[in-house]
């Protein structure tokens, strides 16, 4: 680890200014998320980075539950599980609605060794029994989305059912506040299963990264992801099947349905006048359980829906697929080749070593390569299948208080934080339990507006990239590992100024392209990128797929080499330059630029 | 071409024969023998030079120049050299060298169809090229010459450049006695692009990657640091070009609008900015580097140069090759490290008892 000085510095994070109109924003957030006087000493010399990649725009009350839980799961098996020697867990702040995070060190060296002892235990059970263990999580997975679907949020009658009364049910108070715990209780057990193998996961990975890097000291991210990546990525498999439906809606001749323009209604409307369109209706319903849980963005918002929820993606992808069918073009991203490529990078970096390099060299290969489909899959499993299901749940009990006056609408359950929901449910029990006058109508709406404009003024701000000290050397394994934030990146945010003409990144997909930016910063812009557009955003996800067909290149704040923009961009052999920390801050959409994916450098040219 | 007593044709050389032809010859020899592109030529041996110098009777001379000398004393060492060098150039070449020289020079206008061909006249010094390599830069090269005369002249010029200062003050330096050297005559490349290929990352020591410099024209440009070329890094693996930097290209030599002699020019404007190798060109010096390497079982420093208006991979020419010293020690495995223990530091366990 480098000990060069840090230079260039970070605003204070008590020094950066509220937004005109949103004075007030700290009440969408519990106390402990705030920069507060009483913890300034500390809190100022501690080095705290935007995170973007899972927080790209400011949180809605409710979904700050994506930051507690995931940091309450992810600290407890860093910190109080596997004991990770030198690092505890991730503390996070909130300014203006966006996510700082700051990782706790372990700086006695007494401390470091006794956990160095407990963590060759517990990490090594992991990793030695790791296939055993990893079947086992793919089950309670399977298990915990299984319970979500069959969770039901009950209904508040005039009168209670009859089995209450006659037989063993449960008042609906009870029913309606286990329900709700009982939901709370599934994200805390899907946090829980997310980050059990997340770290050792990415762990074994960069090892493998960092040997190779030992002996060949150029060899480009990208290739080391290449070598480790799976054969059969389950992140791939939506766009895929909807490759295999645009096939067959040309082989049975119902493909004329598919008009651009036209919704994904009108669209099954038209085909199912047709007994060959409503075959190929009953083949798509048959593919949407389970790869239409697929998000429309990254899962940690309420609003990033699944393909289900919100079709536009799957059929605006599927109309373009036949298109370029009829067309005569090849609708298979060139990955035909990955397993023989794969194959092939290993067996021709792993001859240029020597001996004893090409023992490590193939042992941690072999070691990452049994590590990575949990790497992959956690994400379709946790962040898109579970949580897209998961806010529906949630959305339910938004219904109920909507029902009863408490919310002008369901969707504004999610500007409450989760425990302010649990309080409105309370209240409404009561009320309807007691047959009482309820405050809730006259108290949440007000709130919830205010809420709404605060978040809609809070996303045009622009956070900068990190607050408080400059460290010196980055040395939490999960901050590197996770984040891809290492010293070198964290020194060049603090150096970078304003206004300049180029930005640097990981160099995560190669080729050089030059084309006009398009930026985005939400799901629902994503409907604006045009043919041949270079796409800015903070950090993209998998479920954007059928875009990158559209685009020439991708840039992104954060992320590394084993980013979704990264792995999406190399599959469909496009430039990409990811972690560059202000991309969206700098570029403007409309403006020309120039991707360097081998170099990691982006251009701005205008 | 037929064999003569002190002129080979280069491709009959090989490393055995550096003794008698140079390092500089019979590197090109083996390149040739291992199907590598480069221009054809003979070699004249270092007895050339010996006869030259008996003949001529200058070893007295020689002897008493160096004999004066003190290795650490610029001024002597730069005395020495200027009274070796006129006593050279003012003595004959020795007929049979002279006939011999023209005949090979003969053959190579019949193979070519050209009368008087333009060729470059190299040293080939003994140990030059050499796995310590001591000698690369020190002595000359004389480019775009042409007639048998003027062939005759550069081969002498070359035989002065043994007794130049740096190579004078380096014998001196590591007690090394009595030089002598070799010459190769070649085919001038008319070199559009040209520069350096090291097979490996000669700065950070990687294997995969094989390192180009290049610069307009002829390659004097890009080794004497005249310009700052163009500067790619390449994998072997996958022919993606990893980092590529282009350079403002200021210079370049060009042939000499008289036919003879090489000169320096501006770069045209529209030149000067603009990458001097395509992808095509890149992926055929890797394709060449890779051979070169095979064939010497080592990493190699490639001269290389790609005629203007030739195609490829026909225009590109193969002008010497050296092993690379001086390579990055690599970052040594920690001993007997499994896979595992490396995971398990890369959690920071270890660090403390270090």
């Amino acid at each position: 680890m480098t000990t060069s000085s840090p230079v260039g510095s970070f605003p204070s994070p008590y020094e950066v200014e509220t937004p005109p109109g949103c004075d007030g924003w700290e009440e969408m957030y519990p106390y402990y998320a705030l920069f507060d006087e009483k913890r300034r000493e500390a809190d100022e010399q501690r080095f705290w980075f935007w995170n973007s990649m899972h927080f790209p725009l400011p949180m809605p009350a409710f979904d700050a539950i994506c930051i507690d839980t995931a940091y309450q799961a992810l600290g407890s098996w860093q910190n109080r599980v596997f004991a990770v020697p030198p690092a505890m867990g991730i503390d996070y702040r909130c300014i203006n609605g966006y996510i700082y995070i700051s990782g706790n060190p372990v700086t006695d060296p007494a401390k470091i060794a006794e956990r160095a002892g407990h963590f060759q235990q517990r990490a090594g059970h992991y990793f030695q029994n790791w296939d055993e263990l990893y079947a086992a999580w793919r089950t309670k997975m399977e298990d915990l989305i299984a319970e979500l679907d069959a969770l039901e949020v009950p209904q508040l009658h005039e009168l209670e059912p009859d089995d209450v009364a006659f037989g063993d049910q449960e008042t609906s108070f009870c029913a309606v506040l286990d329900a709700y715990r009982r939901v709370l209780r599934l994200s805390d057990l899907m946090w829980q299963n997310h980050f059990e193998f997340l770290l050792l996961g990415y762990g074994a990975y960069v090892t493998f990264a960092e040997l190779c890097k030992a002996h060949l000291p150029d060899i480009p991210d990208q290739h080391i992801a290449q070598m480790v990546a799976g054969l059969d990525v389950l992140l791939f498999r939506p766009d895929a099947e909807l490759r295999r439906l645009a096939r067959l809606a040309i082989d049975t001749g119902v493909d004329v349905a598919f008009v651009e323009g036209r919704s994904a209604g009108e669209i099954d409307a038209a085909l199912a006048e047709s007994e060959s369109g409503r075959q190929w209706l009953a083949e798509l319903e048959a593919v949407k359980d389970p790869w239409f849980h697929m998000a429309t963005g990254d899962g940690l918002y309420h609003y990033y829906g699944s393909w289900l929820d919100d079709p536009t993606i799957p059929y605006a992808s599927l109309t373009g697929h036949i298109g370029a069918l009829r067309a005569g073009e090849d609708i298979d991203p060139p990955s035909g080749h990955i397993a023989t490529e794969r194959d092939r990078l290993a067996t021709e970096y792993g001859a240029l070593l020597d001996d004893e390099a090409r023992k490590g060299f193939d042992e941690l290969l072999a070691l990452s390569r049994t590590v990575f489909p949990y790497v992959e899959e956690h994400k379709f499993l946790c962040d898109y299948w579970f949580l897209t299901s998961w806010w529906n749940k949630i959305r339910d009990f938004g219904r109920l208080l909507a029902g009863h006056g408490f919310l002008a609408d369901s969707e504004d359950v999610f500007q409450l934080s989760r425990l302010e929901v649990y309080s409105a449910l309370d209240e409404l029990l009561l009320t309807w339990a007691t047959g009482g006058q309820p405050r809730g109508p006259s108290y949440w709406p007000p709130i919830v507006t205010r809420r709404k404009e605060l978040l809609e003024r809070l996303a045009d701000w622009t956070p900068p990239p990190a607050v408080g000290a400059v460290p010196e050397a980055v040395l939490d394994p999960a901050l590197i590992m996770l984040w891809g934030v290492t010293t070198q990146r964290v020194h060049a945010w603090a150096q970078a100024t304003d206004g300049g003409s180029s930005l640097s990144g990981t160099p995560a997909s190669p080729g050089i392209v030059e084309g006009v930016a398009r930026v985005v910063r939400q799901v629902s812009e994503i409907g604006d990128v045009r043919e041949g557009e270079i796409l800015v955003c903070s950090i993209t996800s998998p479920a954007w797929a059928p875009i990158f067909s559209k685009i020439q290149a991708a840039v992104t704040d954060i992320g590394g080499v084993m980013s979704h923009a990264a792995i999406v961009c190399r599959e469909y052999a496009l430039p990409a330059v990811v972690g560059t920390g202000r991309a969206t801050s700098q570029i403007s959409t409309g403006q020309r630029i120039r991707v360097d994916g081998s170099a990691g450098t982006v251009t701005l040219l205008e | 071409m037929t064999e003569v007593g002190h002129t080979r044709s280069l491709a009959t050389l090989r490393r055995g024969d550096s003794p008698s032809f140079g390092g500089k010859s019979s590197t090109l020899g083996e390149l040739i023998a291992a199907g590598i592109p480069v221009a054809a030529g003979f070699a004249l041996s270092t007895a050339a030079f010996r006869a030259f110098v008996r003949e001529a009777g200058l070893e007295g001379k020689i002897a008493a120049e160096l004999n004066r000398l003190s290795p650490g004393d610029v001024d002597s060492v730069v005395a020495a050299s200027h009274g070796i060098g006129e006593a050279m150039r003012s003595a004959p070449v020795p007929e049979s060298v002279r006939d011999e020289l023209a005949r090979a020079y003969a053959g190579l206008a019949e193979e070519t169809g050209i009368p008087d061909p333009p060729v470059a006249v190299r040293s080939s010094a003994l140990g030059e090229d050499g796995e310590d390599a001591t000698f690369a830069g020190q002595l000359e090269s004389y480019l775009w010459v042409r007639g048998a005369e003027h062939v005759c002249d550069a081969v002498r010029d070359c035989w002065v450049s043994l007794f130049g200062p740096p190579a004078i003050a380096y014998r001196a330096h590591v007690g090394q006695a009595e030089p002598a050297m070799g010459v190769a005559v070649q085919l001038m490349v008319d070199a559009g692009v040209s520069g350096v290929l090291f097979t490996c990352n000669p700065v950070s020591g990687d294997p995969s990657m094989m390192a180009v410099n290049a610069s307009w024209g002829l390659g004097l440009a890009v080794v004497g640091g005249e310009v700052t070329p163009d500067d790619f890094l390449v994998s072997k693996v996958t022919g993606e070009v990893v980092r590529e930097r282009v350079h403002v290209k200021e210079v370049e030599y060009v042939p000499d609008a008289g036919g003879r002699g090489a000169v320096r020019v501006d770069v045209p404007e529209e030149r000067k900015a603009i990458p001097c190798l395509d992808r095509a060109a890149l992926a055929a010096l890797v394709e060449v580097g890779s051979r070169v390497e095979r064939a010497f079982g080592s990493h190699q420093d490639v001269e290389w140069a790609i005629a203007r208006g030739r195609g490829l991979p026909d225009g590109l020419f193969v002008l010497q090759s050296r092993p690379v010293t001086g390579l990055p020690e690599r970052r040594p495995t920690p001993e007997n490290a499994t896979a595992m223990a490396l995971v398990m530091s890369m959690f920071g366990v270890g660090e403390a008892e270090a």
